[in-house]
């Protein structure tokens, strides 16, 4: 029970710090947005009551002290002043690091106590009496109604219950009180009760209101009375006792204020199986395929039926798998969270001035780009602010302001994200990668020279490859760019560099929006087969061997002009390699960033599949990027090429 | 048009504005036995609802709200005022 709870806590506390970011970022841009003040006043009071379910007291007394600062800032009994807003920003990054130990620990370190302490300093506010008065004594006759129904309902923990007896003209002001309620958050049970003046059917008049709307909510009274601001003369909110509705059990849930009926959380395994099994189902519907093409050969009328149901069945199945990438789209937001937090401490711990901007991470992806994209948005992030930005003294010799920007934004176009992460540093110098490429032996001093800027500056993706002359203890030597351009490739998408010297540098990143299914092509080698990503095949043709030249210490043939190197796919995957003496298979990869042809024995059928990341023994083979199950059932590996290739 | 108003049913149909309550106070006044239909409708104004929750005594099919759903409408007995 305690795990289930924390558990749920870890998710939602989370949602929550990274809803008080955001809104933190929204009010700073925009002071006088009400209706952000409010958000970020709720989500800060719903993660006051979500640590207070845990031992973490001092979170608790820390938060407090924020909700109290902006409460007074909500009644207009202060302005928050950019002290207030770095004392929130420290307050929701102390509470994000805790959740954090208290997920890894089991609980708050040592220091906690003395850390809240000295946040607290910063929030210093005067205490303000409750708004409401605690209801202790009896409560209002007109409440039970509505708590007996409610209890006879489901029952979240009703924390205020409200009585809205609308002004009998409203209507003539273009008022309806039914979407007022519907503004209430955590609504939990509503009734309607005749006024008693209300006139009978014979007396009635169609445009006066007569009847009052009695209702629950799971959100504080504050809260509750904040929907009804247009018309506070006509409410009156109580708050119930705890556990008024519905005694025991519920009173534990963390309240979960602003979401309407009708939502549902799914654990994101399941969600998994869904899209697994869709991607089964293609796998099925590839298997009448091959039936129909022999069926053809015995009973054309048969195999024209056939192609007819699989043609049904392919389109209710396109619907299928969109409904289900919708369904497995998520917000960035709760993804990136952190991201603030941490490039703050890290430009603190290198002593630089920063600002780091994010846009549009309200966008939304398949889970399986949301999971995957943090490690390699971070460790670009780490490189922009410790590679990319100079010292306060170097900007200013370049006449920059003090404080470089750092900027991540997410944009959806088409059926892409278009991530752009820019910094306004001192660029990356051409010159400099071709010199360190020759240096490591990459390619020789012709070719470096050759290379244009843009391909110059594509060599930083290549394998261990470093510019740094300091090595520092948060990007290491720049190694990794390979490892975020494979991370990008393996989410089926592509990386671009830009940079002007001086200036600064941009990294542009598509990723798709869905990944559920990939086309795949099935290769024979040595026996055995294999699936190939369509998305990283440029073509496949038949050669004659007679072709193939030896040159240097490899192969190469000549593909349309241009001379491209043969590898053994056999050979590379450890089969012996025998190269038959008839007609030559190459299936030609670009995802090694150059032309590379493979041999191959057969190409064989193309297939849309489900592709699973590798897991238990094949974790340890890098070459394997994945499992499929093909039509017959069989389990089919699918390479990585890029990574069997580098 | 959101009302229809046949001889022993009122149909509600879609959104249903302030305006309808005029026609649906008009048509129960005229036949408090009329059977009120809002299988089709979508949503309604407060001022069609309380006439549901007042006078309607039989309503028939379910509301695709589901605020609505939860309240318990049709007024078995006329309010006794």
């Amino acid at each position: 029970m305690m795990d289930e709870l924390l558990e749920q806590f870890l998710i939602e506390g989370r949602d929550l710090v990274a809803q008080v970011q955001g809104d933190l970022v929204a009010l700073a841009r925009q002071p006088e947005r009400r209706d952000v003040l409010d958000s970020l006043f709720r989500a800060v009071h719903t993660l006051k009551g979500s640590v207070a379910l845990f031992e973490m007291a001092p979170a608790e007394r820390l938060l407090h002290r924020a909700e109290t600062r902006l409460d007074q800032a909500r009644r207009g009994d202060a302005v928050l002043t950019a002290e207030d807003f770095d004392g929130f920003v420290a307050t929701v990054d102390q509470v994000d690091r805790w959740i954090d130990d208290v997920e890894r620990d089991g609980r708050l370190p040592a220091d906690a106590e003395t850390r809240s302490l000295a946040l607290a300093a910063s929030l210093d506010a005067a205490e303000r009496p409750a708004a409401v008065p605690e209801t202790t004594g009896e409560l209002p006759d007109w409440t039970a109604p509505i708590v007996r129904s409610a209890a006879a309902a489901d029952g979240a923990c009703a924390m205020a219950a409200f009585r809205y007896r609308p002004d009998p003209d409203c209507f003539f002001r273009g008022e309806d009180p039914l979407t007022v309620v519907r503004a209430v958050p955590g609504l939990l049970a509503m009734e309607l009760q005749p006024a008693p003046d209300a006139p009978d059917l014979a007396q009635f008049e169609p445009f006066r209101c007569a009847m009052h709307l009695l209702g629950l909510s799971s959100a504080e009274p504050d809260d509750v009375r904040a929907a009804f601001r247009m018309v506070p003369d006509q409410v009156e909110v109580v708050r119930l006792r705890q556990g008024e509705s519905e005694p025991g059990a519920a009173d534990t849930a963390p309240a979960d204020p602003g979401e309407g009926g009708g939502m549902l959380r799914v654990s994101a395994l399941r969600l998994d199986v869904l899209a697994a099994e869709v991607g089964q189902l293609a796998v099925a519907l590839n298997a009448l395929e091959a039936t129909a093409e022999r069926a053809a050969v015995t009973d054309r009328a048969l195999a024209a039926e056939l192609r007819r149901v699989q043609g049904e069945l392919s389109r209710a199945l396109g619907r299928l798998s969109s409904t289900v990438a919708e369904v497995r789209r998520v917000p960035l937001q709760p993804v990136l969270r952190r991201l603030p937090r941490l490039a703050r401490e890290l430009a603190a711990s290198l002593g630089k001035d920063v600002r780091f901007e994010l846009a549009g991470e309200g966008a939304e992806v398949d889970k399986q780009v949301a999971d995957a994209i943090f490690e390699p948005l971070l460790h670009l992030v780490r490189n922009a602010i410790d590679h990319g930005l100079e010292s306060a003294e170097r900007r200013a010799e370049a006449g920059k302001p003090a404080t470089g920007t750092v900027r991540l934004s997410f944009q959806r176009s088409g059926d892409h994200l278009a991530v752009a992460l820019s910094d306004d540093g001192k660029g990356i110098d051409a010159a400099v990668i071709r010199q360190a490429a020759v240096a490591r032996g990459l390619l020789d001093e012709a070719a470096a020279a050759a290379l244009t800027d843009r391909q110059a500056l594509r060599l930083i993706f290549a394998p261990g490859f470093s510019t740094s002359q300091v090595v520092t203890d948060v990007s290491g030597r720049g190694v990794g760019m390979d490892a975020v351009q494979r991370a990008v490739e393996r989410m089926q998408g592509s990386i671009e560099v830009e940079s002007t010297l001086g200036q600064g540098t941009d990294i542009a990143i598509r990723l798709p929006l869905t990944a559920i299914l990939t086309r795949l092509v099935t290769v024979r080698v040595a026996g055995e087969r294999y699936g190939l990503r369509m998305d990283q095949i440029h073509e496949t043709l038949r050669i004659d061997p007679a072709e193939i030249q030896e040159l240097g210490h490899g192969r190469a043939c000549v593909i349309r002009d241009r001379t491209v190197p043969v590898l053994s796919l056999a050979a590379l995957l450890g089969h012996e390699d025998t190269p038959g003496a008839e007609a030559a298979r190459l299936v030609v990869t670009g995802a090694a960033g150059e032309r590379i042809a493979l041999r191959v024995d057969a190409v064989g059928e193309r297939m849309d599949a489900a592709v699973r990341e590798r897991s238990g023994l094949l974790a340890a083979m890098p070459a394997i990027g994945g499992t499929a199950v093909d039509a017959d059932g069989g389990v089919l590996l699918v390479l990585d090429l890029p990574e069997l290739l580098s | 048009m959101s009302i229809v108003v046949e001889s022993d049913i009122v149909r509600l149909v879609g959104a249903c504005p302030v305006e309808d309550a005029e026609p649906l106070l008009l048509a129960l006044q005229d036949d408090p036995e009329r059977v009120v239909d809002v299988s089709a409708m979508e949503g309604a104004h407060f001022a069609v609802l309380q006439l549901l929750a007042l006078f309607a005594r039989r309503i028939e099919g379910d509301f695709a709200d589901p605020l609505l759903q939860r309240l318990s409408f049709a007024a078995p007995q006329p309010p006794a005022l």
